[in-house]
């Protein structure tokens, strides 16, 4: 759910730029001595929409944190958890450890047997 | 209509505050880009000159520019400001990251104890025989403190049935007291040995 608002506001981010890219874009048109209709409609369009796209966005994200922020730091963690795993993993690494000196033992004491 | 939140001050005065930052952006871009067309039009009639209007024309296209690009920055950093506030304040999300990431790190753990039980119990199988032709072989230098696995379990079947094993092989002392007493009779009878507790090669 987090990563779906974030990649969100990494597309209205992407969509300002369209923005100002379709702002030059048609500005560079009409400087020309013969305009393309067509272009400069779709440029339009295009510019137009990313406006209002970026707008009911941003104030859906606005008003999506004002009924959800509390003022108050988050005091979860997920540190017992992670000691805990890293624990599992120190006990596979020392049984590892553990079976390479059993190994190199057994390897030892091959040419007597 | 929806319940009332009471925010503290800051974070509604910052919501406000970025409410505001949008409008006024938007607003922005748009004004200056309708200026901008606007003075695109070419009028027949002008106060001064033909160059200078043409002048002041481009000056004006110039500032409107920059200030649609501003604006667009301007919102650029509003939209970092806000992933930020929503990392640190949205907290169904927060909770369903640490719920996820909690439950990944233990399904890790539970595999990785999984994996090290049956280990486990695979290498005592094979550890039992190792012991038992490591401490019966003659090359063996254990220590008598050291107890070996068979010996354990030997003794531990020899506990459960106490008049079977270990009294029986004593020849001396046969002091019947419990665990202790057995343990030094025993190094006498692990080694295959009459006596001594040390071997040599």
């Amino acid at each position: 759910m987090a990563n779906e608002r974030l990649r969100a506001l990494e597309e209205v981010e992407k969509e300002i730029a369209t923005i100002l890219q379709c702002a030059g874009n048609i500005v560079l048109e009409l400087s020309k001595d013969k305009h393309n209709a067509s272009l400069l409609d779709r440029q339009l369009v295009q510019f137009q929409g990313s406006v209002n796209r970026v707008e009911s966005e941003l104030s859906g994200q606005i008003r999506y944190l004002t009924q959800v922020a509390t003022g108050q730091p988050h005091e979860g963690s997920t540190y017992s958890a992670r000691k805990d795993c890293q624990m599992a993993l120190n006990r596979a690494e020392y049984a590892k450890v553990k079976l390479g000196e059993l190994g190199r033992t057994c390897e030892t004491l091959k040419p007597f047997s | 209509m929806a319940t009332q939140r009471v925010l503290p001050q800051s974070k509604e005065s910052l919501l406000q505050n970025y409410n505001k930052r949008l409008k006024d952006d938007i607003r922005s871009i748009l004004d200056n880009f309708t200026e901008i067309v606007k003075t695109a039009k070419i009028e027949d009639e002008t106060q001064v000159s033909r160059a200078t209007q043409a002048e002041q024309d481009h000056y004006e296209m110039h500032v409107r520019a920059a200030n649609i690009v501003r604006a667009g920055e301007s919102l650029m950093k509003l939209v970092s400001d806000l992933k930020q506030f929503l990392i640190l304040n949205d907290f169904p999300s927060v909770n369903d990251a640490i719920s996820l990431q909690n439950q990944q790190l233990r399904s890790l753990q539970d595999e990785c104890d999984k994996k090290l039980t049956s280990l486990r119990d695979e290498i005592a199988i094979d550890l039992f025989e190792l012991e038992e032709e490591y401490y019966s072989s003659s090359y063996s230098q254990w220590d008598s403190t050291d107890l070996p696995l068979c010996e354990a379990y030997r003794r531990r079947d020899s506990w459960a049935s106490p008049g079977s094993s270990c009294s029986s092989t004593q020849g001396d002392r046969e002091d019947v007291e419990g665990p202790p007493s057995q343990e030094t009779n025993s190094q006498h009878h692990l080694n295959g040995h009459g006596t001594s507790s040390i071997e040599k090669p």
